[in-house]
C-alpha cells in the first residue's frame, strides 16, 4: 500500500460527495426517524427505542425475520452456484459460445417489476403456459405462488431466473483473467476436473467470488418486488420478507417510525453478514481492509 | 469419458439452459404480437399457437408508440448513459485509491461504502425527495441522474478488482516520475476493460430499471421514463396488455443493444489482457 | 357552469383590478399541478383542455401517474408538507385519511351536495365534512357468456333487478358449466381478493364492516355474518370449485371471461366496454349483483374523487378547478371520455339517451338502492391491505372465522394509530 498526504482524499473526493448528499444524509434521517414516532399531523415524537423493542416484541415480525433467513441461506448460494457453473460453462472458447453468453444475460434486460409480472402469468393457475403445458403432458397442474408451501421456493426461482446471468458476468470475467499458464500447468500436474476447480481454479476466483457474494446478498435481502407484485406477503406469511415488511409499513400502514426501524435492522444484519463473507473470501496474505 | 462426448454433454445443458433462461422473453415478445383477443387465448390450455402466435399484428407497437413510448425510450437512454459515463469516472476514482493507498479512516470510510448500497432504496426515498425539493432539482434530468453517479456497490466493484493489479506496476510507474493521475487514467484504466465494462453494465441496467424514483421525483410528461411508460398501461380498471407487452418488449430489445456491444469488445479486452 | 357566491366576489375583486392595471393581471398566470390517474392521453387531455379552454389565466401541469404505484409516489410528495401538488387524484376511501394527515382541503362551500347521488357524498366526507370532489363511481354487475349458458343449457339470469339472481342459484348454474380440470369455470370476481368486491357478502347477510365511528373491526368484520358470507365463497374455490383460485391479477379475470373460459363474472361497468373492443366474438350478457336468498342486495360502489392539497399555494385556482371540474357539462364531458358510473344527478338526466341499456338501467336502479360505500375510515389502507390477505387465506381453504378474527384484530391495533 503506497502512502500520500492527500491523494487518496483526492481520489474519494468526487464520490463520497455524491454519496454523501444523496446517501449518507437521507441514511441518516431514515436511522434518526426510527427513533421517533410521527403523528398524523407529521409531527415527530421522541420515543427512543419504542419501535424496536415493539418489533422484538411482535411475533409476525419474528416470522418475517425467519423466513427472510431462510430465503437468504438458500437463494445467495444457490444463487452463486448458478452463476459459477454457468461461467463455467461458457468459459472455454468454441463454437456458438458467443451466442450462448449472451443469451445467458439476457434475462438481466428485463426489469424487476417486468420479470414479476412475466412469472406471474406465466405460473398463473388459470392462464399461465406453464400449467397448461403440465396439463398438457398429463401432470397436475401447480399453484406456485398460490400455495405457502411452493410460494418461497418459486421466489426463489424466480429472482435465480434473473439473477444468474447477471452474477456470471463478473465470474466470467475473473475466470478469463485467470492466466492461461495457471491452467496449463495445472493440467501438466495432472490435476483434471473437480479436483483443479476445487485447488486451482476457486482460490483464484476469490475477490470475484467475494465481490458477488456481498453484492448478492445486499441484493437479495432488499429484494420485495415480486413480494409486492405477485404474492403480497403470502399465502399465510410465506413470503413475507422483511422488506416488503418495512415498505408495507411506510406506504400502506404509515407507519414510518417502524418502517425505518425495520431497514436499520436489515442494514445491520446485511452488514454483518457481508463483514463475515469478506473476511472468508480474503485472499491469503493479503491485509484486512 | 471422451472429449467429443463431453462437448456433446456440453451442448446439450447449454441449449437447454438457454432454453429456460429465454423461454419468457420470447413469449413476451410473442404476446406483444399477438390481437388483443388471442393474447391469453391459448395460454392456459397448450398448443401449438401457445407457442406461435397464428393471428399477428402490429397494433399493440403502433398504440405504444402513439403514447409516447418513443420519447421515454430516449430519456431512459439518455439518463442510463450520462450516468454510466459519470459513476464510471467518479467510482473507478474512488475504487482506485481504496485499493493503492492506505490513508486515515480508510476502514470507516470502507464500511460507510457498504452501508451505502445496503440500506433499501425505499427506506430513503422519503428524505430524499425532500433534500431534492430543498436544492430545487425536483422535475429535472439532474434529479434522475445525480443521485445515481456515486455507488457504494460500484465502487466496491472497482476497488475489489483493482486490487489484483500486481503492486509493481505502480512503483515502476512511481520511478518513472508519474504522478498518481497519470497512474490512474494511463495504467489502471487501461488494464481494466473488464471491470469498466461489467460496472456500465451494471450502471445501466440499474438506470434503465429505475421506475419508482422517477416517479417521486419528476411530473412532467417530458422527463418520463421508460419504465413509467410501461406501467401506465395497466390501470386499475382497463390493462391494455397488448400495449404493456409491446412497450415491455420496446424497453427489454433495446436494452439488450449494450449488451451486444459489450459482447463484441468484452471478450477482445479480456483477451488482450491475457496477452500482457 | 356554476359559480360559488365566494368565487364571485373573488372574480369581481379580480376584476376591479384588472380594470386597475389591465396589462399586468391579464398576463398572470397561475400554474396548477395536478396528479391524475394514469388512463390513456385521449381520456385524459380532452378534459383538462376544456377546463384551460374555460380559464385561459390557469395553466396545468399535469402528470398522469401509473396505477402501479401512484399512491406510494403521492404519500411521499404529500410527506413534503409543502403545496406540491396542487390537486390530486384520490381513491374516494382514502379521502378519511387524507383527510385526517391534513393532506385535504376542505370542500363544503365549493359543494353542493344536493348534486350528487347520497353515496358519493357519503364517500367524500370525513368527521361531517366534504374533502374529496367525488368525480365518478363504480357499480359491480353480473356478466355472462351467453354460448356457455346455452350450451350447458342453463337459463341465463335475469337483467331485472327485482328479480336478481341469488349467490345459491349462481353456484348451481356454476357447476353445470365448470370443468376445472379443464380450466373451465363457472364464475369469478373480477377482483376476487378485494375488500371492494368481496364485502357484500357479508354485508348482504346484514354484516357490517367496520364500526360506524371508523375504528373498531372486531365483531364488525369477523361477526357471524362475514364468517358466513366468507365461508359461503370458499366453499366455491374448495367444494363446488366453480371458480378459478389463486387468480388474484384484476388484469386477468377479465381475459380469463373474455376467452370463454369462465361462464360468469362480477366487474365493474368499466369492464363491459373493455370486452366489446377486445372480444368482439364474445356473445356476453349483464345481470344484476347476485344476493343470498336470505339476505338484502348489497353492492358496492365508489371510485375516484380528486382533492386539494390543504396546503396549496393557489387555493383560489384550485378552487376554480373544483367548481368547474364539478359542472354540469365538465361532467358530461368527463363521463363521454371514460364511462364512470356518474355521481352527479344531472349527468344521468342529460345524458338519458345514452342510460337505456341493460348495463346501464341495472347500475343507475344499483346505485340509488343497494350501493354501500366502503367503510370511512382514516386507516383504510391499512383496513384494505389486511382484509385482503385474510381473504386470500380464506379462499385457499382456511378457517373463515380464525383468519378474520385474528385480521379484525390487527385491524384494531393498525387503526388505533389514527384515534389521536
Amino acid at each position: 500500500m503506497f502512502r500520500h498526504p492527500w491523494a487518496p482524499y483526492a481520489f474519494i473526493a468526487p464520490a463520497f460527495l455524491g454519496l454523501f448528499v444523496f446517501r449518507f444524509i437521507p441514511i441518516g434521517l431514515s436511522g434518526f426517524g426510527s427513533v421517533f414516532s410521527e403523528n398524523l399531523r407529521g409531527d415527530m415524537v421522541f420515543v427512543g427505542l419504542k419501535n424496536y423493542a415493539e418489533l422484538m416484541e411482535d411475533p409476525s415480525f419474528w416470522n418475517t425475520m425467519r423466513v427472510t433467513l431462510i430465503f437468504n441461506l438458500i437463494i445467495n448460494p444457490f444463487q452463486i452456484c448458478c452463476a459459477l457453473a454457468l461461467a463455467m460453462l461458457v468459459r472455454r472458447p468454441s463454437r456458438f459460445i458467443d451466442v450462448f453468453r449472451l443469451g445467458f444475460i439476457m434475462p438481466m434486460t428485463v426489469s424487476i417489476a417486468l420479470t414479476s409480472i412475466i412469472w406471474s402469468i406465466l405460473l398463473d393457475p388459470t392462464l399461465g403456459p406453464v400449467n397448461g403445458l403440465l396439463r398438457w403432458a398429463g401432470f397436475q397442474s401447480q399453484p406456485f405462488f398460490r400455495s405457502e408451501h411452493q410460494a418461497l421456493q418459486t421466489l426463489m426461482l424466480v429472482a435465480t431466473w434473473k439473477g444468474a446471468g447477471y452474477w456470471m458476468i463478473f465470474l466470467l470475467s475473473g475466470l478469463l483473467a485467470i492466466p492461461k499458464e495457471i491452467d496449463d500447468s495445472a493440467l501438466i500436474d495432472g490435476a483434471t476436473g473437480i479436483r483443479k476447480f476445487i485447488s486451482i481454479t476457486l482460490p483464484l476466483m476469490k475477490r470475484p467470488l467475494a465481490f458477488v457474494l456481498v453484492a448478492d446478498t445486499a441484493a437479495n435481502f432488499l429484494l420485495f418486488a415480486p413480494v409486492y407484485i405477485i404474492t403480497n406477503g403470502g399465502p399465510n406469511g410465506a413470503t413475507q420478507l422483511l422488506m416488503f415488511e418495512a415498505y408495507q409499513a411506510a406506504f400502506a400502514y404509515i407507519n414510518h417510525g417502524r418502517s425505518m426501524a425495520i431497514s436499520t435492522i436489515i442494514l445491520g444484519v446485511v452488514l454483518v453478514i457481508a463483514m463475515f463473507e469478506l473476511r472468508l473470501f480474503k485472499p491469503a496474505g493479503e491485509d484486512q481492509s | 469419458m471422451s472429449p467429443r462426448l463431453s462437448e456433446t454433454l456440453r451442448y446439450i445443458l447449454l441449449v437447454s439452459i438457454a432454453v429456460i433462461l429465454l423461454t419468457p422473453i420470447y413469449w413476451l415478445i410473442m404476446s406483444s404480437l399477438r390481437p388483443a383477443d388471442h393474447i391469453f387465448r391459448f395460454s392456459g390450455n397448450f398448443s401449438i399457437e401457445t407457442l406461435i402466435p397464428f393471428a399477428f399484428t402490429l397494433d399493440n407497437y403502433s398504440q405504444a408508440l402513439q403514447s409516447n413510448v418513443g420519447r421515454a425510450l430516449l430519456n431512459s437512454l439518455f439518463v442510463s448513459l450520462t450516468t454510466v459515463i459519470c459513476g464510471v469516472f467518479v467510482n473507478s476514482l474512488a475504487g482506485f485509491a481504496f485499493a493503492v493507498f492506505d490513508f486515515r479512516f480508510k476502514k470507516l470510510l470502507f464500511v460507510l461504502i457498504l452501508l451505502s448500497f445496503m440500506m433499501p432504496f425505499e427506506s430513503i426515498v422519503i428524505p430524499l425527495y425532500t433534500l431534492m425539493r430543498t436544492i430545487g432539482w425536483t422535475d429535472t434530468y439532474a434529479a434522475l441522474i445525480m443521485p445515481e453517479v456515486a455507488g457504494g456497490l460500484i465502487i466496491f466493484l472497482f476497488y475489489q478488482f483493482f486490487r489484483g493489479i500486481p503492486r509493481e506496476i505502480y512503483e515502476a510507474a512511481r520511478m518513472d516520475g508519474a504522478n498518481w493521475w497519470q497512474i490512474y487514467y494511463k495504467m489502471t484504466m487501461p488494464l481494466s476493460g473488464p471491470t469498466i465494462a461489467t460496472a456500465s453494465l451494471m450502471i445501466f441496467i440499474h438506470q434503465w430499471d429505475a421506475f419508482f424514483w422517477p416517479l417521486v421525483a419528476t411530473s412532467s410528461e417530458r422527463l418520463a421514463v421508460i419504465q413509467v411508460a410501461i406501467a401506465r398501461n395497466m390501470t386499475m380498471e382497463q390493462a391494455n396488455w397488448g400495449a404493456f407487452f409491446a412497450s415491455a418488449s420496446l424497453a427489454v430489445l433495446v436494452a439488450m443493444v449494450p449488451f451486444f456491444w459489450l459482447q463484441r469488445h468484452y471478450v477482445k479486452i479480456v483477451i488482450t489482457n491475457a496477452d500482457r | 357552469m356554476t359559480i360559488s357566491r365566494r368565487n364571485l366576489i373573488k372574480s369581481s375583486a379580480l376584476g376591479s383590478l384588472a380594470l386597475a392595471m389591465p396589462n399586468i393581471v391579464r398576463a398572470q398566470q397561475t400554474t396548477l399541478k395536478v396528479v391524475w390517474m394514469g388512463w390513456p392521453d385521449n381520456q385524459v387531455l380532452p378534459l383538462m383542455a376544456e377546463f384551460e379552454k374555460r380559464n385561459p389565466t390557469i395553466k396545468l401541469a399535469l402528470e398522469r401517474m401509473p396505477f402501479q404505484q401512484i399512491f406510494q409516489a403521492l404519500e411521499i410528495r404529500l410527506n413534503a408538507r409543502n403545496g406540491d401538488p396542487d390537486i390530486f387524484i384520490v381513491d374516494s376511501p382514502l379521502t378519511a385519511s387524507y383527510a385526517s394527515r391534513g393532506h385535504l382541503m376542505e370542500l363544503d362551500s365549493l359543494i353542493d351536495k344536493k348534486r350528487f347521488a347520497p353515496s358519493a357524498i357519503a364517500a367524500a366526507s370525513f368527521d361531517g365534512k366534504i374533502y374529496s370532489a367525488p368525480f365518478g363511481s363504480s357499480m359491480q354487475v353480473l356478466y355472462y357468456n351467453k354460448d356457455m349458458f346455452k350450451a350447458a343449457g342453463v337459463a341465463p339470469p335475469s337483467a331485472d333487478p327485482a328479480s336478481r339472481w341469488t349467490w345459491e342459484q349462481l353456484v348451481e348454474a356454476g357447476k353445470k358449466m365448470a370443468k376445472p380440470a379443464e380450466n373451465i369455470w363457472g364464475f369469478t370476481f373480477e377482483q376476487q381478493e378485494r375488500p371492494y368486491q368481496l364485502l357484500p357478502m357479508g354485508q348482504s347477510l346484514g354484516g357490517t364492516a367496520l364500526s360506524p365511528d371508523g375504528f373498531k373491526a372486531s365483531s364488525y368484520i369477523d361477526g357471524p355474518a362475514f364468517v358466513e358470507g366468507f365461508t359461503f365463497m370458499q366453499k366455491m374455490y374448495t367444494e363446488s370449485k366453480i371458480s378459478p383460485p389463486g387468480q388474484f391479477d384484476t388484469a386477468l379475470t377479465p381475459e380469463l371471461f373474455g376467452a370463454g373460459k369462465c361462464a360468469m363474472m362480477v366487474a365493474g361497468t368499466f369492464v363491459f366496454d373493455t370486452l366489446k373492443t377486445k372480444f368482439p366474438n364474445l356473445d356476453f350478457g349483464v345481470a344484476p349483483h347476485p344476493a343470498f336468498a336470505k339476505g338484502k342486495p348489497v353492492t358496492p360502489t365508489g371510485a375516484w374523487h380528486f382533492g386539494v392539497n390543504a396546503r396549496t399555494q393557489q387555493k383560489a385556482a384550485a378552487s376554480q378547478f373544483v367548481t368547474d371540474m364539478l359542472s354540469d357539462d365538465m361532467n358530461v364531458l368527463w363521463y363521454k371520455l371514460r364511462p364512470y358510473v356518474p355521481t352527479l344527478n344531472a349527468v344521468w338526466e342529460k345524458e338519458a339517451a345514452s342510460f337505456t341499456s341493460d348495463l346501464w338501467k341495472i347500475a343507475k336502479y344499483d346505485v340509488q338502492n343497494t350501493a354501500v360505500p366502503r367503510p370511512a375510515t382514516p386507516g383504510f389502507r391499512e383496513y384494505e391491505d389486511i382484509v385482503r390477505v385474510a381473504l386470500r387465506d380464506i379462499q385457499s381453504g382456511a378457517n373463515a372465522q380464525q383468519i378474520l378474527t385474528a385480521a379484525a384484530q390487527k385491524i384494531d391495533r393498525e387503526i388505533a394509530k389514527y384515534k389521536g
